[in-house]
């Protein structure tokens, strides 16, 4: 996660490093086809390609998570769970209840890759509350 | 846990970044020790012990203790 108010670990700058160059590419993919960069795209292999892609660097952040965790102290590493826990349970349990109201309740669709920026926004509304590792 | 960290720290004169570099941990990890937000594990109150010089039970107070 990016603490980069007290990042000041060699295991947290690594982190900072490899979220920002994961992250540059999910943002790459998304920004191009915010402006239509993909709209044409009629190849099925080629738009699943697309969808890869854009999957590649969550997988990637996970790993960079999980090599945070590796390197660095036990605190570190406790709170890093517990604050990618709360923020991966609330996420998915307000997405469910969405996709309920979709099929129940007439919700506008929000589409399945909206999961992540919503993980990121619980993420950044959780973890200043997230100080314990009990 | 209740501890005797900070105490033990500042009468040997040592910053935060001075013991978590003794310790092997970050900053962040001795202020959650001190402010007693992390329960070390059995490792970490060793090795607390062995940079005091002091016995386990005289930097953290046992709970479990009659």
């Amino acid at each position: 996660m990016l603490t980069l108010g007290k990042s000041t670990t060699a295991a947290h700058r690594r982190y900072v490093i490899r979220t920002m160059a994961f992250m540059s590419g999910y943002v790459a993919v998304n920004v191009a086809a915010i402006f239509g960069a993909f709209d044409d795209i009629g190849n099925p292999v080629a738009a699943w390609g697309l969808a890869l892609a854009v999957a590649a660097p969550v997988a990637g952040q996970i790993w960079a998570t999980l090599a945070l965790m590796r390197e660095s102290d036990e605190f570190v590493r406790a709170l890093t769970a517990k604050q990618f826990i709360v923020s991966a349970g609330v996420a998915m349990a307000l997405f469910s209840a969405w996709g309920f109201g979709e099929s129940y309740a007439d919700a506008p669709h929000a589409p399945g890759w909206l999961i992540y920026p919503l993980f990121w926004a619980v993420y950044g509304l959780t973890s200043p509350f997230i100080k314990t590792s009990r | 846990m209740k501890n005797r960290l900070k105490l033990l720290r500042v009468e040997r004169g040592w910053t935060q970044e001075q013991l978590g570099q003794a310790l092997g941990v970050s900053r962040q990890a001795v202020i959650a020790l001190e402010t007693e937000r992390h329960d070390p594990s059995l490792d970490l109150a060793y090795r607390i012990a062995a940079v005091f010089e002091r016995p386990v039970e005289e930097i953290f107070e046992n709970p479990h203790a009659g």
